[in-house]
């Protein structure tokens, strides 16, 4: 019996030597990290993110790589996980003290992960964005009409990139401000520019829920009359002997209309 | 001494334009054109990426008709002159170009199928969607039993005004637009009904159910065809319209513009 006592304290005593437990940690980590990465691959299969990301650039980049935007990301949370892993091994073997540096080190590793993450997302939902409004606009031919499409993905860009640089805490307050005159701007600029379009379309949304008028009838509208050819939401069509008078909705709220029985 | 190289010498001899129906792209681009003639393509949607194209939005089985059509298209736009003699290639047995023929773009060319589609009043596009429910029915038929119906397309607001409802009308408020697949299918539920659709230049269903009353002087259709043709008739000479009919007793669609009967097309050969 004590022989067999001597090899299971010598088992016990080989187990709690510290490089064996990090060697454990370790492997542990790494088999989570791989089926981390595993089920991210499905859960951004099932939530179609292959299919929403066809056709940016990234994809494309990571195509021709021989891989795919679905599985850079799962690969990025796996090797998030292998970094956890190796960082708390070194710790138990003991090389690195937990000095005020590998404790900053330590509270990084994450925040650059989520930084990264965002940047990914970011340069992605920039892409596809383009993508969508390109497709959309093809009808408009008009070659400068590629532009909206470039603008709104360097600025969905420059805000992932802001949020990232956040992460990371470098100071973003220039870049904020910056930010904030460009939205500005752009509200402005567009509330100035579309505010007789929002005010038809609003007019526009009231008389497709109401109809107080309908194609054929006789209608009023400011001084013109004819027989309503077309509601549409910006703009009442309405023609009178040969003569098609394109009126802005909101004209119906500001002089009103009068339907004219005959 | 007459062989078939010079039968196909004088087919090629002294022409125009050459017209080229849906080719396939390695096709296209091994096509060297003819001294003195400009090149077209004609199709569905120009996928080869031609200079000059001319698009046909029906697929016609007849290849008469898809001549008729591009050549009508072509003058239209100004890539040939009246009186042009075209060469056309089209694929007839299959989807390859298979046959050529030289045909003259006068007159006759311009009427009828072209001017429905872009003459109309309302959209092409509208007009090929009605069309298409119109040619669907007319091969199926309202559950298997032979049907018959009647589309008012443009000119919404005169069409209402010459026209009375027969009962509720089942578009009143309501945003439903020609094209929409579920709106075809509705479109053929109503056909039992009696009464025509009306439908606006935008391809918005304004109503069904509508008995059109417009002056039928002077309307100029075949003998034979029945009620609802010459109402077809009458409304599109008294107004700007476009009128579609689906016979109940023959099963074709037949188009009307200005009075007249300006297509006819068997639901059978789409």
């Amino acid at each position: 019996m004590v022989f067999g006592d001597s090899i299971v304290a010598d088992v016990l005593a080989f187990l709690a030597q510290p490089i064996v437990i990090a060697l454990a940690t370790l492997v542990a980590f790494v088999v989570l990290g791989y089926f981390v990465g595993r089920l991210n691959e499905r859960l951004l299969t099932a939530l179609n993110v292959d299919a929403a990301v066809e056709g940016t650039a990234f994809e494309r980049t990571a195509t021709g790589l021989g891989s795919s935007t679905v599985e850079v990301i799962a690969r990025l949370s796996s090797w998030f996980v292998y970094g956890i892993g190796v960082l708390v091994a070194l710790y138990i073997v003991g090389v690195l003290e937990p000095t005020l540096f590998w404790q900053e080190v330590t509270r990084l590793v994450p925040q650059l992960f989520v930084a990264v993450f965002v940047l990914l997302v970011g340069v992605i939902a920039g892409d596809k964005a383009d993508v969508v409004i390109t497709e959309r606009m093809r009808s408009v031919k008009l070659p400068e009409v590629t532009l909206v499409g470039t603008v709104v993905k360097y600025s969905i860009i420059y805000v992932a990139v802001l949020i990232a640089l956040g992460q990371i805490g470098v100071a973003t307050g220039a870049l904020l401000v910056l930010l904030g005159s460009y939205f500005f701007g752009l509200v402005v600029l567009s509330a100035v520019a579309c505010r007789d379009l929002l005010a038809s379309g609003a007019a526009g949304l009231y008389l497709f829920l109401n109809q107080p008028y309908g194609i054929g009838d006789t209608v009023r509208i400011g001084d013109r009359s004819g027989v309503v050819q077309e509601v549409e939401l910006f703009v009442t069509r309405i023609e009178n002997d040969g003569e098609e008078f394109i009126v802005p909705n909101r004209t119906v709220f500001e002089d009103g209309a009068s339907r004219l029985r005959g | 001494m007459s062989d078939v190289a010079d039968l196909f010498a004088g087919l090629v001899e002294d022409i125009d334009a050459v017209v080229l129906f849906s080719p396939a792209a390695s096709f296209h681009e091994r096509f060297v054109p003819v001294d003195g003639a400009v090149t077209i393509v004609a199709g569905e949607k120009n996928t080869v990426g031609a200079d000059r194209f001319v698009e046909v939005p029906l697929t016609f089985t007849n290849v008469r008709d898809r001549v008729e059509f591009a050549l009508g298209a072509a003058v239209e736009n100004d890539l040939i002159e009246e009186g042009d003699e075209a060469l056309c290639a089209v694929g007839v047995f299959g989807d390859d170009i298979d046959t050529v023929s030289r045909v003259r773009a006068d007159d006759s060319l311009r009427s009828g199928l072209y001017d429905l589609f872009m003459h109309s009043r309302a959209e092409p596009g509208v007009i090929r969607n009605v069309l298409e429910v119109a040619i669907d029915l007319g091969k199926k038929g309202q559950k298997g039993k032979p049907v018959g119906a009647l589309f008012v397309v443009g000119d919404a607001g005169n069409v209402m005004n010459k026209s009375r409802p027969l009962s509720y009308n089942p578009f009143e408020k309501s945003h439903v637009h020609v094209g929409d697949p579920i709106v075809n299918v509705m479109l053929k539920e109503f056909s039992r009904l009696d009464g025509a659709f009306v439908i606006s230049d935008s391809g918005k269903i304004v109503s069904a159910y509508r008995y059109l009353e417009p002056a039928a002087e002077g309307v100029d259709i075949p003998k034979g065809l029945g009620a609802r043709h010459m109402a077809a008739g009458a409304i599109t000479r008294d107004t700007n319209a476009t009128g579609i009919v689906l016979s109940e007793s023959d099963g074709l669609v037949r188009g009307f513009k200005g009075g007249e009967l300006v297509l006819e097309i068997d639901p059978e050969e789409y």
